[in-house]
């Protein structure tokens, strides 16, 4: 145990003192748990050490030397590309608070229909559509429908009911199918080759990337449902069928090409819904059995699905 | 390594590295994560843990640089950060269930003037006195008055309880007022040291 | 017998009677293959079946018929596959990017597909594959500001993460500028772990310079498998320097030194023989290949 004043100490008040090379080599050799032991020298000189060490950055990078190179660097490249991805969108972050893992959050954020963009679109579209039926409800615009257009009076709520709210009934369960179509059709996902060979399970990841775009849209949807003028059970009646369309759109996708099975599904939809919009009972889809319809759908789709879910694990390059 | 940076002072690079700027980012790493992992692996033995903590002490200087409202000391806002980075991982390796008391991101050392001479600069006696502690005593000041760890992130850190902390950082501090307070010199100065170094070896 | 068993087990990987069609079109013909550790080349034009021969071997094509073996599994199981691809890395030739992610969040997705679950593990290994390719500067750029040579070598990036045992790059080197290529070689010949790598390329300069072996492949079968030695010498003697040009050559164009070089069977008038490159050999092939 050398005395302090042999360490390489001088009195206070001199600004140019440093601390030697031998003892910046002792000091960073000294381990957590050696306290006692050989290395007496531990003691005050560690602690004159690390007090210099606050006030001196000469000595603070002299002491760099004594940290392996290497070490130095990869934590620096680490760090470096830590802070890049860290660069997130502040969404991701709360959502990442919420409890969300980060993976998956990143795997999420490659589907084009959970990005910002898309949803403003949809919202736009919703406005659009909840204004008109607004307005057709309370007599500002002629309601859609062929021949029998009833034009009420401004001020006046006539017409059937239901009146003006046919392009949202129909074009609502479309918005929710579009936002699953683009979580899985290959055309919006550009890596897709790089999905199916990875080990990551294909149907796995579908599903997170579906049921997150299905459960947005339905939000999107469902809360317009609630602005629009009409009944009020008209947010849950818009449930089951853009559930059975999204259904039957992804258990076609296991059968033929999923750009087939997304269109055909919106067919599947429009055709009817654009009928009953002629007829001016649009309303029917609330009724018990298109409820149940939209019910027994949803329940096949799913179950094909889950029967054939191997047909994810290879994608769809053909 | 030299200093990078250039002729930027620290503060400097904060700010920088608070709007955005990467490389302020890796010149205050250039200058500081030397010092930074010698002097945290003088407390955790296993190179893993300094690594991540160093990697997350920069992160959050990255991050939060904005909010630092120091004077100029950046090299004690870093080694706040550091130092209880490490104490987070170490608590979540060991699995101890102390709870710290706050957010351990923007350090707040409370020292009082006795901490302030004890901490100050190394006087021949001073230093003389710590070498006399015990290590365990000599630990447990370091910790709290060095490091400026509260009792509860201290006990984390050296794995014994917070009472134990405590107890040993009022026998460490006896002891070195005692020491402190005597003379300089004079024959019975070494039965009076002989005595001081006896309680400081007492049981922890 | 014993050699045969010998060799079944010391390949890596191997093909069995392989083919696979697009409607009318065979693609693969009855492909039998072997690849071992090491880097092998895949030489052949567009449309000769080397990408479907990749894509194949990648797990993301399953063959009509024969079968493909990787490190003794099977792909046809659904465990042994996941198994085949957590050992993969991949490059298919046309990689399409999210262009709004940066180029460190690309590799961070990436190297979530290959399951690598903890966070710094995987910024660990974004920061290894980025010093690899040289895109260390560049991992907060996004993918659409980048040129076309920085996303082909994003693309390389992003196969070597995880550290495959298989590596499949198709056309990895296209677009990149010369200095780049050289890197490239750099990069491939110099993995840890010697894994099997199989590139394919146009470029016989590439294939000569860093694959100990070369497999040709023409219209959807193999014409050639050994060193590209091998390949050059099936060139011998049909490979002649002129002054002047000759029509009856299969191939004749004027080299670096001002003479014309011809690739045929009947040496025109004044010509020297000169010794076959490994491009010689494997324009002699496809010339033979394309008259049947």
């Amino acid at each position: 145990m050398t005395s302090p004043s042999s360490a390489g100490h001088r009195p206070l008040g001199d600004g140019d003192w440093h601390a030697s090379p031998d003892t910046l080599a002792a000091y960073a050799r000294g381990q957590a748990g050696q306290a006692d032991g050989a290395d007496q020298a531990d003691g005050a000189p560690a602690w004159s050490v690390e007090a210099h060490l606050a006030e001196c950055p000469r000595c603070r990078s002299a002491l760099s030397a004594h940290v392996a190179p290497e070490r130095l660097a990869r934590n620096r490249s680490v760090l470096l590309v830590r802070a890049a991805l860290g660069d997130e969108s502040r969404v991701k972050r709360a959502l990442g608070r919420c409890g969300f893992p980060d993976h998956v959050l990143r795997l999420l954020a490659a589907t084009p229909s959970l990005r910002l963009s898309w949803l403003l679109s949809v919202i736009g579209v919703l406005a659009v559509l909840a204004g008109e039926a607004a307005a057709a409800r309370y007599g500002w615009i002629p309601a859609v429908g062929h021949g029998r257009v009833h034009a009420a009076g401004p001020g006046r709520i006539g017409g059937y009911p239901g009146q003006g709210l046919a392009p949202f009934l129909l074009v609502a369960p479309l918005l929710v199918l579009a936002g699953v179509a683009a979580a899985f059709l290959p055309a919006f996902n550009p890596a897709g080759r790089l999905e199916v060979a990875a080990p990551c399970s294909g149907f796995t990841l579908l599903l997170v990337r579906t049921v997150c775009a299905l459960g947005t849209a339905l939000v999107l949807v469902v809360a317009a449902a609630f602005v629009v003028p009409g009944p009020g059970w008209l947010p849950v009646a818009l449930l089951l069928p853009s559930l059975a369309l999204c259904a039957f759109a992804l258990a076609a996708a296991t059968v033929v090409d999923p750009r087939a099975a997304a269109v055909v599904a919106g067919i599947l939809w429009a055709g009817p819904a654009a009928w009953l919009a002629v007829d001016h009972v649009p309303l029917l889809i609330a009724a018990p059995y298109a409820q149940l319809g939209c019910a027994a759908v949803l329940c096949a789709g799913v179950a094909v699905l889950l029967v054939r879910r191997d047909r994810f694990e290879w994608g769809w390059m053909r | 390594m030299s200093q990078g940076g250039g002729d930027r002072d620290d503060v400097a690079l904060l700010r920088a590295a608070a709007r955005g700027d990467e490389d302020a980012l890796a010149a205050l790493y250039d200058r500081h994560a030397g010092w930074l992992t010698v002097r945290l692996t003088r407390r955790c033995a296993q190179p893993d843990l300094v690594d991540h903590a160093v990697q997350d002490t920069f992160l959050a200087l990255w991050r939060e640089a904005g909010t630092y409202r120091g004077s100029g000391d950046v090299a004690a806002f870093v080694w706040g950060i550091g130092i209880r980075r490490l104490i987070d991982l170490t608590r979540r390796e060991g699995g101890s269930r102390h709870l710290l008391a706050g957010r351990a991101e923007r350090p707040q050392m409370v020292v009082s003037a006795e901490d302030q001479v004890l901490a100050g600069i190394e006087h021949g006696r001073l230093g003389q006195a710590l070498a006399d502690l015990s290590p365990e005593l000599r630990a447990a000041i370091e910790a709290t008055v060095l490091d400026g760890l509260t009792c509860a992130e201290a006990a984390v850190l050296l794995g014994v309880a917070e009472g134990t902390v405590k107890s040993r950082c009022h026998r460490a501090r006896q002891a070195l007022r005692a020491a402190l307070a005597e003379p300089q010199a004079g024959p019975q100065a070494g039965q009076r040291a002989q005595r001081h170094r006896r309680e400081a070896w007492g049981a922890p | 017998m014993d050699e045969m068993t010998l060799s079944v087990t010391t390949a890596a990987v191997r093909v069995d009677g392989l083919s696979r069609r697009y409607g009318a079109i065979r693609a693969l013909d009855e492909v039998d293959l072997t690849l071992e550790r090491g880097i092998t080349g895949l030489l052949g034009p567009n449309g000769a079946g080397k990408t479907t021969l990749l894509s194949v071997l990648a797990t993301v094509n399953e063959p009509d018929a024969g079968r493909v073996t990787a490190f003794g599994l099977d792909p046809r199981d659904a465990g042994e596959r996941r198994e085949i691809r957590r050992r993969l890395g991949y490059l298919p030739q046309e990689l399409g990017y999210h262009r709004h992610f940066t180029v460190a969040g690309f590799l961070d997705y990436v190297a979530i597909l290959k399951e690598i679950t903890d966070r710094r593990r995987r910024a660990e290994e974004v920061a290894r594959v980025l010093a690899a390719v040289g895109l260390e500067r560049r991992a907060r750029t996004r993918i659409r500001a980048l040129s076309g040579g920085m996303r082909q070598r994003l693309g390389i990036a992003q196969a070597l993460l995880g550290q495959p045992e298989l590596l499949i790059l198709d056309e990895p080197t296209a677009g990149l500028d010369p200095e780049q290529r050289l890197r490239s070689r750099e990069l491939l010949s110099g993995l840890p772990g010697d894994p099997v790598v199989v590139l394919s390329t146009h470029q016989a300069d590439d294939i000569a310079a860093i694959c100990p072996k070369v497999i040709v492949l023409l219209q959807g079968r193999v014409h050639f498998a050994g060193t590209p030695a091998e390949l050059a010498a099936t060139a011998a003697g049909r490979v002649w320097a002129a002054g002047e040009r000759d029509a009856r050559a299969h191939l004749s164009w004027r080299g670096g030194d001002n003479r014309w070089r011809h690739v045929g069977d009947r040496p025109p008038a004044g010509a020297e023989l000169v010794p076959p490159t490994v491009e010689d050999g494997y324009l002699l092939l496809s010339h033979a290949a394309g008259a049947r």
